[in-house]
Parts: C-alpha cells; structure tokens; sequence
C-alpha cells in the first residue's frame, strides 16, 4: 500500500509559482528522501500534504486520504517543521500533554522515553529555551504517539552533530518498527544516509525520482588525474566530461558514459597520481542543479 | 476538550485583569452615587422657583439621571465600551493567534477538523466573556443595592446588564471575521481599539436621536436604556441586526478558517 | 536618517488609516452639531439655568461645563473625543515603534549594524514625532475645512488652533510615556496594551472628575485634564505653565526611554 499518494499536484500562490505537477508515491516502511535547495517547493508540496494548505489542482493524500477532508488521517502522522514555535509561558511537558492529548493514547511512558534519549529537561519554560533545545521539544513532539508515517521537513538545522546522530537512530529505529518516513531537506549527506529513495525538486517541478543506489550509480564517476608535467589544456575536451577543472598537474571532472574512452585518453599522459570514486550526492545534485543540467 | 481547555487556561489572566477593570469602572461611579443624588434633590429645590413648565421638565429629566437605574446606565455605557474592547480583541486573536505566534504547525497537524478548532476557540471565548459578565454582574449588583437611595426593580437592573453581553458578542462576532480574512494583521490593538471605539465616538455623537438610521452603525446605540427602562423590553429591529451580526460573522469563519491556506513562516 | 525614512516608511499606511479616521471623527461630530444647537438653546431662561446646575448632574447630562449651543462650547464637547483618538494614536505609536524591532524579530538585524542604541532611539523618536505632527496637523486641517459649513459665521478657529496645541501636548507626553513603557518593559509585545490601558484608564477618569469637584485633585495625573477646554472657549488660550510642565514630563519620559532602552537585554 502507498502510505503517501500526490498526483499532479499543483499550487499557485496567487500567481507566483507553488509546484507543478508533482506526483510522488511512498510504499509503506519506506525512508524517503526529497531534496531541493531553497524555495524549491519542498515546503509547499508536505504543506499539502498535511492539509495546511489547499491544492490548486491535483491531489495529496496520506493511507489514501486527504487530510483536509479526514482529518482523522493525521492521528498517525508525526511532523517536524524546520521551524518550531510554541505557546508562550508553558513548560515543556505541558505542551508535550498538549499534545498527547489529541492522539486517543496514553503517550506518558514514550514521552519521558523520547526525553531521555534527547536530553530533553520536561520542567523547562519553552520560552527560556535555546533554538536547538526547541528543535528536540519538536522532535518528541512529532513522536510521542508513535506515528505511523514521519514527516521531516529539514530537520536537523539547529541540532549538533551528536544530536543529528542521536536524531537519525531514533528515526531509524521508528522506520525498523515499521514507520514510514519522509525526508525534506537540502542537506544531501544526511539524505544519503538515510534514504532509499529520492526526489529531486528544482523551480517547483519533480526532475528526477529515482532509488538512491541508481542515481549515484547513474554512470557518473568523479575522476582526478595528476601529471608527472603540466597536463594539456585541450585533452580532457570530450563528450560526457562535466565540470572540468583542468589547471596545470591536475585535473577533476565527472565523467558519464564509456570508461574506456577515459582510460584511452589517460594513457597518452604521464600520470602521477589518479583517482576515480562514486560521486557523492552532492556532486549528483549539483549536475542537476546547475544552471544548464 | 482538550483545546477548549488550552485556550481557556491562556485567557485565564487576561479574563481577570479584565473583569478587574470592569469593576473598577462600576466601583469609582458608583461610589460617588450618594453625593450626586444629594446634588440633584438640592438643584431640584432650587427649581422651585423657576416656572412649572420648566420645573417639570427639568425636574423629570433630573430625576431620571438620577434614580438608581438611570444613574448606572450611564455607568455601564463606559463599562460596555471597556467590554467592547476585550471582546474585539479576543474575537480577534483567538483564531488568528496560531498564524500570529507561529503555532500552526502545531495545531493544524493534530488529528482534528478545522471546523472543531473553531468550535473550541468559539467556545472558550464565549465562556470567558459570560465569566466576565457574570462576575461583574454579581459585584456590581452588590455595589448598587448598597449605594442607592431608593428602591430599584432588579429585573430591569439584569435587563440593562445583558446588553453588556449582547454588546460584547458582536464585537466578538466582528473581530473573529475580521481576523480570518486579515491574518497577517501583526497587531491587533490598534484595530480592535480604533473599531471599537470609532463605534463608541459615532454612538456618542452621531446617532444621538432617538430613531436614527445611524444607530445601526453602533453597537454601543442597539441598546438604548431609557427606552429599556421604560419598556421593559429591547427594541426589536436592533436585537435582530445584533444577532444577524454575530450569525453571519460566526458562519463565515467557520467557512473562510476551513478553507485557508496556513502559510510556512519565515 | 535611514533609520528615521525606514520607521516612516513603516508606519505609512497606518499614518494614513489614522488620519482619515481623524477627519471622519471631525466631520461626522461637526454633521450634528446643528441637532445640538436646535435641542439644547430651547430658550435662554433654561441656558441660565444650566449654569446653576451642580457640576455632576451637568456631568451626567454629558455636557459638562460648555455652552453647548455656542460653536466654540461645541467643539469643546467634541474635541474631548477627538483628543482621546488622538492620544490611543500616540501611545499605541510609542509603545509600537520601540518594541518594534524585538516584536518583528528584527533584533539581531539591527543590532548589529554600527550605530549606537541611543541613535536608533533618537531615529524612532523622531519618526514617531513626525507621525503625531501629521496626524495635528490633519486634525487642524479637518476643522478649519469642516467647522465654517456649520459655524454660520462666527469663527472658532482661535480656538481650533489653541485645542489642537493642547492636543499635541497631550499626545507627546502619551507618545513618550509609551516610549518609556516598551523600553522598560520585560516583554515589551505586552507595552501596547499597558500603553492604551492607561490611556483609557486617564480617559475614565478625566469623566469621573467631571462628577465631583472633590476629586478634582485626581486631575494631576490625567493629561486629558492638564488644559481646561473652557478656559480655551472662554478664548484665554494656553496656560504656559502647564504647558512647560507637560513638557518636561514628556523630556522625563523621553530620558527613560533613552536609559532603559541602553540598558535592556533584547529578546531575540
């Protein structure tokens, strides 16, 4: 079963440009990833998918409803938003009971199990609280009913590396109990880590959804050659070579297409030193990304 | 429930500073009650020597301002005005407050409809203005038996103090619809105040008659207490616009919350 | 002076809105002044007798010590309404243009950049007295336009000039008084409200010493009673005194803003 089904979802905000025409499934247990840099439409797309705000066509549902005409739906949906802010003058137990209190069960034991794996103190005024402790106040927050689908929208940005490490075990262990989880974000390593599968979202519009082994793969490799001398200027001017830097011993560039078109090149060279990896994400995203990918 | 009891734990300390004002109000008027009817019967046997058409007319009018019930008509017209502005503001905030402190990430996620959200807020906000009413009323209802100097129908006293809480349901009324359709206001003080008592400068000074079509743009002039006093009832024709008012205002925000967008904040 | 053009610009639409209720306050009360005149000079016996009745019946008639058929008497009755919008205005402008920046968390943008808290104060000051100028001068304008179509002749703007001079006094010193407020308060998002509490709470009793002249000596710390309307119909103007005094009150108040506003930790 889909546990997320968007179909050609498109938003306009008045006239400037929400997305268009997404369409998205996330298979139960999944962990999704969705990446895009600023304003790309993440936001808008889980926005919608939430019921906070209203198609302008399309449609996005969750267990194959909507949430703004079921709102029941959202009973098993725990969200974290990249910014959290809550009720002034309460602490933050009362605003985790708050919370509980709109899922029909007992959430006590797993909200002072999230604490303590947090580091969360529960008797502290919200208010008096630093952004990064806010940020895991939300994180228990999302949690506490032990939600069947996960959604993330950036969330580490205020945590520190111990923390995001902390944060991503427990997200892993809820996907092990069976929660699906969809990411947002625009950090590509932690998507990495994470994820099965991916969506890029450039300018609104879905440009690539694909399972993450097969768009690292994707027949790019990440190569480095050093010369013995100078190397030439011209040798590396050939099809499948993007983001060339060729400056005196040494040059980079990602290479999709026939190796050994490659190889053919690199030994008419002295070469001192040659390495060549699995790009990284990041080096994915920026093909995509670039102004002419 | 469980919104219903959040709000009204968030509007407790506002309710009783309020409530609080309300009574000052009621309290300082009143306790100058004594001395100002003294004055009156005094200037009424000055009249004495004035002609009979004149003391008559003088006399009735003095003596009207005067009695227990007249008197504190006018009171509660400044304690209507101050019950005016709690009750825009809160018909203003309470269902903008997610969007203006940013909580509607929170709230709006929560396995609930919009329309219950609305229904718990509406709610909340009813109870605490008939809090309001119902403490002030008990309070000033005790001031009056102890300062007056003859005797009142209390029937009537209740009367005139239910426009307290007519008055303040449409205030309620206009601030909750003007907030759905101006979420983004960052604050509400001046709008609520500035409508508030425009309402209250236009009763004062421009529907002064007594059968002006300009009573309709005030709510502060649907309730005229002379005429309540007079006839034991309310006039018709306002307490229909005044429900028609809260009505249709209450309707809309059922259907414009349920249908916005809650934008991410920034 | 780009603080000074930017706190202009954001209070631009407000300015606006307010000084078109201005001028609507001023022509709606000015449209009834002849329903006044016509129901109050029934005859003059009773003109002399409302000048024998005690101050808190005439009070309670609501038109305290003016001659309500006269122009000047009139616009005194109404200017008292006039001067409370005016003086929301200032205090809710104070407060605001202060707390602004910790209330739009703007803090840390401003905060940062190399000028000196008591410069940015002096820029908001200076924004928030322009604002209350304009809304002055909209108001004299409003009545010099407006009380000739009824006035049938007499001319009151003498004394449209002194009550609109006692109206900027008066806003000063609850624009400054907000000022103080935000600049000292904890959470200064709540000085907006203190702010026109107090102003409502000078306002109730401005009327409840209109009731008794036991409680005249309440008048000290109501600024809507530091100018007495009838000395200004009477066309004796000003009282210097009280004039320099409220100045000093609103230099006090300004002060206040200036040392609390240095010494404040900014809520981010």
């Amino acid at each position: 079963m889909n546990v997320i089904e968007i179909k050609n979802l498109t938003k306009y905000y008045g006239k400037a440009r929400g997305v268009i025409d997404v369409s998205i499934e996330v298979e139960q247990g999944e962990v999704f990833g969705f990446i895009g840099p600023n304003g790309a439409g993440k936001s808008t797309t889980i926005r919608t998918l939430l019921g906070l705000i209203y198609p302008t066509s399309g449609s996005a549902r969750i267990f194959g409803k909507s949430c703004t005409t079921n709102p029941e739906v959202r009973e098993d949906v725990g969200y974290l938003p990249s910014e959290v802010f809550y009720y002034d003058g309460m602490r933050v137990i009362d605003l985790l009971r708050y919370s509980a209190s709109f899922y029909r069960k007992d959430c006590t034991k797993r909200i002072n199990e999230l604490a303590e794996i947090m580091d969360l103190d529960l008797k502290r005024r919200i208010d008096d609280l630093s952004f990064g402790n806010k940020k895991k106040v939300g994180i228990v927050q999302g949690l506490l009913h032990g939600p069947k689908l996960i959604i993330l929208d950036e969330p580490t940005t205020g945590l520190d590396p111990l923390m995001q490490q902390t944060f991503f075990d427990l997200i892993d262990s809820e996907n092990k109990k069976g929660a699906t989880v969809f990411l947002s974000s625009h950090i590509l390593r932690e998507v990495q880590k994470m994820c099965e599968r991916v969506a890029l979202i450039k300018d609104g519009r879905i440009i690539k959804l694909e399972r993450m082994s097969a768009l690292q793969e994707n027949n790019f490799k990440r190569i480095k050659v050093e010369g013995l001398s100078n190397l030439d200027k011209t040798i590396f001017d050939m099809p499948g070579v993007s983001k060339l830097e060729n400056g005196g011993k040494t040059a980079s560039f990602l290479y999709r297409g026939d190796i050994n078109n490659v190889i053919r090149k690199l030994a008419q060279t002295e070469v001192s030193n040659l390495s060549i990896d699995e790009p990284d994400l990041e080096e994915v995203f920026m093909h995509y990304y670039s102004k002419d990918g | 429930m469980n919104m219903y009891l959040h709000e009204l734990k968030s509007l407790r300390k506002s309710t009783i500073i309020w409530v609080c004002a309300m009574i000052a109000i009621a309290l300082v008027y009143l306790s100058l009650y004594p001395a100002i009817y003294r004055d009156g019967a005094h200037f009424k046997d000055m009249l004495a020597g004035y002609p009979a058409s004149i003391r008559a007319m003088l006399g009735v009018t003095v003596d009207s301002v005067t009695s227990p019930l007249g008197f504190y008509s006018m009171i509660l017209a400044f304690v209507v005005l101050c019950g005016g502005v709690q009750a825009m503001n809160l018909g203003m905030t309470i269902l903008s407050k997610e969007t203006r402190e940013r909580t509607a990430d929170f709230l709006l996620v929560k396995p609930v409809s919009r329309a219950a959200i609305v229904t718990a807020k509406v709610l909340a906000a009813l109870t605490v203005l008939l809090v309001t009413d119902v403490l002030y009323y008990a309070v000033a209802s005790t001031i009056a038996s102890m300062v007056k100097q003859s005797s009142y129908s209390g029937g009537l006293f209740f009367m005139i103090n239910l426009t307290l809480f007519f008055v303040q349901l449409i205030f309620f009324a206009i601030g909750a619809v003007v907030s759905v359709f101006f979420d983004r206001l960052r604050s509400v003080l001046p709008v609520s105040l500035g409508t508030v008592f425009g309402c209250y400068i236009v009763g004062a000074l421009v529907a002064a008659g007594k059968d002006d079509w300009a009573r309709f743009i005030s709510p502060f002039r649907y309730f005229d207490y002379s005429y309540i006093i007079q006839n034991s009832r309310y006039e018709t024709p306002y307490l229909i616009t005044g429900a028609v008012i809260v009505v249709t205002a209450v309707v809309t925000c059922y259907f414009v919350f349920a249908r916005k967008d809650i934008h991410a904040v920034s | 002076m780009n603080m000074v053009l930017r706190e202009l610009r954001a209070n631009t639409r407000a300015l606006v809105i307010w000084s078109v209720c201005m001028f609507l306050c001023v022509l709606s009360g000015m449209a009834k002044f002849t329903a006044y005149t016509s129901a109050t000079a029934t005859g003059p016996s009773i003109n002399d007798l409302l000048k024998t009745m005690p101050t808190s019946i005439k009070a309670l008639f609501g038109f305290a010590s003016f001659d309500m058929a006269t122009m000047s008497g009139y616009l005194a009755l109404l200017f008292i309404y006039v001067e409370l919008v005016a003086a929301i205005h200032a205090a809710l402008l104070g407060a605001g243009i202060i707390a602004k920046e910790e209330s739009d968390k703007t803090t840390e943008y401003l905060m940062v950049k190399p000028v000196s808290r008591t410069a940015i104060v002096t820029s908001k000051l200076v924004a928030a007295l322009l604002n209350v100028i304009v809304i002055n001068v909209v108001t004299l304008v409003s009545f010099l336009i407006v009380v000739p179509l009824y006035s049938k002749g007499s001319n009151a703007s003498g004394e449209v000039l002194m009550m609109t001079l006692s109206m900027f006094v008066v806003q000063l010193i609850f624009l400054s008084f907000g000022a103080a407020l935000a600049a000292s308060m904890r959470n200064p998002r709540a000085s907006g409200s203190i702010a026109s509490g107090t102003v409502l709470t000078a306002y109730f009793l401005a009327r409840i010493t209109d009731m008794s002249d036991k409680l005249r000596f309440l008048n000290v710390i109501t600024p809507f009673k530091y100018f007495d309307l009838g000395r200004i119909v009477a066309g004796h103007g000003l009282n210097l005194g009280i004039v320099l005094l409220s100045l000093a009150l609103v230099a006090a108040f300004s002060v206040l803003t200036y040392v609390f506003y240095q010494k404040r930790d900014l809520n981010i």
